[in-house]
């Protein structure tokens, strides 16, 4: 029979000579945390990076890219304009609002 | 042009990568318990301020092609359907249609 703290003692020798901390009560010390490698590299480069020309446009205005989707949407809301189908006037005050008109 | 759902993932992607290393350090803060539970409650109170999609967990792998978010074949991130397509075309190194 050997004494426990003996095994004790041998335990602290053996995490002395292979530095790991000893810890015999095994409260958790949040060391995992620090341990684990960074994810956010990896996850940030998941999509394949993709041209947007909205974004170059802005960048370089110099360049004069034109956007053809951005050009038909423009395009698009003229032509609803045109036909009355247009976005609604701003309310100026509460009694304008559409809402006020809707059923209940 | 992506769809909102993988935007939003991006964006996600992003602020889990800037926020990694802090949300690490209150991490560590909160869960060890040799320090005192004053200071391990400040630092979970702190974890809490972080956004929503700065927890890793909140991001998630969709198909690179029409971001679907169900039936994603991680080894090339795409849905089962495209991953098919492309199969099919050639355009996965490697993948050929079982034949016995």
């Amino acid at each position: 029979m050997v004494a426990p703290a003996r095994i004790a003692a041998l335990t602290r020798l053996r995490c002395s000579i292979f530095q790991t901390s000893y810890n015999p009560t095994s409260v958790r010390t949040g060391a995992k945390y620090l341990r684990a490698r960074l994810r956010g590299p990896s996850m940030a480069q998941y999509y394949p990076a993709a041209l947007n020309l909205s974004q170059l446009a802005r960048e370089f205005p110099e360049l004069e890219i034109v956007d053809p989707d951005e050009e038909q949407r423009i395009q698009d809301v003229e032509d609803k304009k045109k036909r009355g189908k247009g976005a609604p006037k701003k309310a100026k005050s509460k009694a304008d609002s559409r809402r006020a008109t809707r059923k209940k | 042009m992506p769809n909102i759902r993988v935007l939003r993932d991006i964006k996600a992607r992003e602020l889990v990568r800037a926020n990694e290393v802090a949300r690490r350090a209150y991490l560590y803060v909160a869960r060890n318990q040799a320090l005192p539970p004053q200071v391990r409650h400040q630092a979970q109170l702190q974890l809490n301020t972080f956004g929503r999609y700065t927890r890793p967990t909140t991001v998630k792998n969709r198909c690179h092609e029409t971001g679907r978010g169900r039936g994603i074949m991680s080894e090339f991130g795409l849905c089962r359907f495209q991953f098919r397509l492309k199969a099919l075309k050639g355009e996965l190194p490697g993948v050929q249609k079982a034949s016995w």
